[in-house]
């Protein structure tokens, strides 16, 4: 309860990430593609001098469809790696409003994978992603 | 000696902080097998490092804590309640001497034996032993906290984190030039910015200097151990050291210091056969033991090789099935090599009589776990009677990788120094390419090489091979070749390897990631991964004999090759290839141009610098090439690269006599520069260059005790024969010298009487120090004078 969460949207559907994940929001700029690596890995960009690799949220989650892409992308710390995760907006940092909680019938294929449960918040219910299932999960996933 | 004491001291502290909760719980439990084991390692290394130090009295000790541990460790003996408290008193033992050791005090007076024989199994009761050496310690450690420490030491994240703090200083560093360029001229800010910018440069340097260290300084403390060993075994051991400018992390290097330091024991004690064993098996009576530390990618490999005995498979399976780790059937279906890795398995020793050196069976399971703790592994290879070898790989976290930096469809990659053998222009005329299948191949210099396409190899825009791309020869392990074609080569640079995410690593292509400075990544190619997905090699590892055969291919050809570059006086030249050692890129300060003296610093050496030939520097980097006869270095700065050409053997001939002749290169003519010429000039050996020597009266007490020392600190030697002396310094006493032999050039005449000076031309009063190192140091600077007499 009471937890701080960041507001995003990917494929148009509200999720969140607890804020606690979320080192820092960035605008990204240049993205270096890296040949060969999976397809939701867009590449590489540098933040004060560090590289992070950015992934596409809607296609690490094996929703292929055309996602609208902002500018504005977390940054979340995974084992000593930073990711940006690109996503469709970034919302406000919102409060929970109550616990984590499954759903029945689970949350669809590509989210099931990633989701640690529901939460409602001010802005209506919301799915809980946990970025290192997103981030690493793929890779499993993929490899 | 002093800091590897202080190490040494460090070393063992923190190793018994390390272990104090596990003696806690060991004590409570002595049946804990996992406890035992981290108490014995400790044990093990105080051994070895007092070995390596002289400290007969700690290594006593030890040696018997670790006698008793093993029995324990092998089941012979039971751990009671007395073993446990014999043990802990010598552990505390070893803590008061430490302590007074880093207080550079004397040790602790005696008691040891009386330690040591509680070890016994039927030892009387040591309680009040133990009671009084633990009081003992403790008034000991109050004595010393008070000592001022000499030097620090940081957690290496605290270092990482001022590292990247520097590296973004030096990006607001670049985009504040930017945007000083676009303002346009601004005088009352360019003068601090520049000094800014120096400032910054020298932080820089020094923080990475920090972390990084040359393996040298792990193989400086090698030969000693090996000097000592052998003399004790009995044995000749000659040890030879290669790669000792690969740097790393300071951190890794302190991690394989003790696995490295082992290795070598086991070679000396069990490789190396004595000397008359070695000469009844036709060996040179001189065992020779070979470490080798080479830069690969993103890993170090560091080889460890003994033309010893070599190991004994079939002795080392019979152990492990008495041990139980296989049995005799599975042994029977093991390849020899599987056989060999049992000698890493914990508990299994080949040694037949237990060493004060090694073979206790540990060892190997320690120093492969301490290898695995840092993300490397070792493996071993060995024929019987011809030696062992072991070869360590060891990653590189945050290491400094010497890179070439390529692009395809405009995209930049890194591919490690350490792998190109050499770079060409596809379009140049000794370089033909063709296809068989889909496949590229490239002739070059008579030989043909599998071509790969980066564009293909990343699955960027496929395409063939083509004279339109530039060519990067690559050499991996062995003798295993190819080529791989790039758009376009770019620059040669030190990078700063960082690694990469996983989600990034699964394609197999990478093997690092850099910031370049203005800010891009730029992704470090895996080379031998990328090599084996394409079939190119089956294995990457090589043995360090294969690695001197290499240089041998290209011999015999009627061409020779040549490097081109353009001089700073904006002439194409060229210079024969072999020559070149290697391409260094430095700061315009450690270029050193003072009259005709031309000097540059590299690596911490002095070499001497040729190609200025007076012109302006740039004030930033300096490229130079390093050109080596094997013996001495000479360092050539150039303009501008060039790239390898082959050319006829046969030149036309020159009327400049600093040209070896002019080559034709493309349908231009370029002069080879001579460098027969300039070894013969600069490479005598520097130590014969700058020693004069100055002949001394003899027999004279105030020259033995005043005048030599401070002939010897101007730089002279003093002749002690008959040889011809640079120079002659004569007493004159009440104004009459002795007078010098004819032979000699310059004469230097010392009067006991300050008002005599001025009589003779060459006169210096005794005590006019000055006017002394004056007179010595015109006789230097003019060296012609011996012969001109």
């Amino acid at each position: 309860m009471n937890d701080l969460l960041v507001m995003l949207q990917i494929d148009g559907r509200r999720a969140v990430i607890p804020a606690a994940d979320v080192q820092s929001v960035i605008e990204l700029e240049a993205i270096y593609p890296v040949p060969r690596a999976p397809d939701y890995v867009l590449g590489l960009t540098a933040m004060r001098s560090q590289s992070l690799t950015v992934i596409d949220a809607c296609l690490a989650l094996g929703l292929s469809s055309d996602c609208t892409t902002s500018e504005r992308a977390p940054i979340v710390d995974i084992d000593g790696h930073l990711y940006a995760i690109r996503v469709d907006k970034v919302d406000d940092v919102v409060e929970a409003q109550s616990d984590v909680t499954p759903i029945s019938g689970g949350f669809g294929p590509g989210w099931e994978r990633v989701a640690r449960g529901m939460v409602e918040t001010d802005r209506g219910p919301a799915l809980v992603i946990d970025p290192k299932l997103l981030v690493l999960g793929s890779t499993a996933a993929a490899a | 000696m002093d800091d590897l004491l202080a190490d040494f001291v460090a070393e063992t502290r923190e190793m018994l902080e390390a272990i104090e909760g596990e003696l806690v719980a060991w004590e409570a439990d002595p049946s804990d097998r996992a406890k035992l084991d981290s108490i014995f390692r400790f044990v093990h290394t105080v051994k070895g490092n007092c070995g390596f130090f002289d400290f007969p009295r700690l290594e006593k000790l030890s040696h018997a804590a670790e006698g008793a541990l093993a029995e324990v460790r092998a089941e012979r003996r039971h751990a009671d309640s007395r073993l446990v408290s014999a043990v802990l008193a010598i552990i505390d033992r070893i803590t008061q001497m430490t302590n007074a050791i880093e207080a550079g005090e004397d040790l602790p007076q005696g008691g040891d034996e009386f330690l040591i024989a509680a070890l016994e199994p039927d030892a009387g009761d040591i309680g009040e032993t133990v009671a009084i050496q633990k009081t003992d310690g403790e008034v000991k450690e109050a004595g010393t906290a008070a000592a001022a420490p000499r030097s620090i030491r940081l957690p290496v994240e605290l270092l990482d984190r001022v590292m990247s703090g520097v590296s973004d200083m030096v990006l607001a560093r670049n985009d504040l030039a930017r945007r000083l360029r676009d303002a346009g001229n601004e005088p009352t800010l360019d003068g601090p910015f520049e000094r800014l910018s120096g400032i910054l440069t020298d932080v820089r340097e020094a923080i990475t200097k920090m972390r990084m260290q040359r393996i040298e300084l792990l193989y400086n403390a090698l030969p000693r151990l090996v000097r000592d060993l052998s003399s004790e075994l009995g044995k000749q051991v000659m040890v030879d050291f290669e790669g000792g400018d690969v740097e790393l992390d300071r951190e890794m290097i302190e991690m394989i210091r003790d696995p490295i330091t082992h290795l070598i024991r086991n070679a000396i004690d069990h490789g190396i056969e004595k000397p008359a064993a070695r000469l009844a098996a036709g060996k040179r009576e001189i065992g020779m033991l070979a470490i080798a530390a080479r830069q690969s990618g993103n890993k170090i490999s560091i080889m460890i090789s003994d033309d010893g005995g070599g190991l004994d498979t079939a002795k080392i399976g019979a152990k492990a099935v008495s041990s139980g780790l296989v049995t005799q059937s599975e042994l029977d279906a093991m390849s020899d090599d599987a056989v060999m890795d049992f000698i890493f398995e914990a508990g299994l020793s080949t040694a037949d009589t237990v060493g004060a050196i090694s073979g206790r069976g540990v060892g190997m399971d320690v120093v492969r776990a301490n290898i695995e703790k840092i993300g490397g592994e070792i493996s071993v290879s060995s024929n019987a009677g011809e030696g062992t070898m072991f070869f360590l790989q060891i990653p590189l976290t945050l290491s400094i990788v010497s890179a070439l930096t390529v692009s395809v469809d405009g995209q930049r990659f890194a591919i490690p120094q350490s792998y190109v053998e050499e770079i060409a222009h596809g379009g140049s005329a000794s370089i033909q390419f063709s296809r068989v299948g889909d496949t590229d191949l490239v002739t070059f210099r008579d030989r043909r090489f599998p071509c790969l396409t980066l564009n293909n190899v990343l699955e960027l825009e496929p395409r063939n091979a083509g004279p339109d791309q530039r060519l990067v020869l690559l050499r991996l392990g062995s003798n295993d070749l190819f080529v791989l074609a790039v758009d376009k080569i770019h620059d040669q640079e030190d990078l700063v390897i960082k690694p990469l995410s996983p989600s990034v690593m699964i394609s197999g292509t990478y093997s690092g990631t850099t910031l370049l400075d203005d800010g891009s990544p730029v992704l470090m190619l895996d080379v031998p991964n990328i090599a084996s997905q394409n079939g190119l090699i089956s294995d990457v590892r090589q043995r360090p004999s294969q690695a001197s055969e290499v240089e041998t291919i290209v011999e015999s050809a009627p061409t020779r090759t040549v490097m081109t570059f353009v001089a700073f006086n904006g002439r194409k030249r060229a210079i024969a290839l072999d020559l070149v050692a290697r391409i260094d890129q430095v700061d315009a300060t450690a270029i050193d141009i003072d009259g005709d003296r031309e000097q540059v610093v590299i690596g911490g050496r002095i070499m001497p610098l040729i190609g200025v030939d007076g012109a302006s520097l740039p004030d930033t980097q300096i490229k130079l090439l390093r050109l080596s006869d094997s013996e001495c270095e000479v360092a050539l700065a150039v303009a501008e690269l060039g790239e390898s050409v082959e050319i006829d053997a046969q030149l036309t001939q020159s009327e400049d006599p600093s040209f070896e002749g002019v080559a034709l290169i493309g349908d231009q003519p370029v002069p080879l520069i001579d460098a027969y010429r300039i070894f013969a000039r600069h490479a005598q050996p520097a130590r014969i260059a700058r020693t004069a020597i100055c002949r001394l009266p003899e027999g004279d007490p105030w020259t033995e005790r005043m005048l030599a020392p401070l002939v010897e600190a101007a730089g002279y030697e003093i002749a002690t024969g008959d040889e011809p002396a640079d120079v002659t310094i004569a007493i004159a006493i009440d104004g009459a010298a002795d007078l010098p032999p004819s032979d000699e050039a310059a004469v230097i005449t010392l009067h006991s009487d300050p008002d005599a000076v001025g009589t003779s031309g060459s006169g210096v009063y005794r005590y006019d120090r000055e006017g002394l190192l004056t007179a010595l140091r015109k006789v230097r600077s003019t060296p012609n004078q011996r012969k001109a007499s």
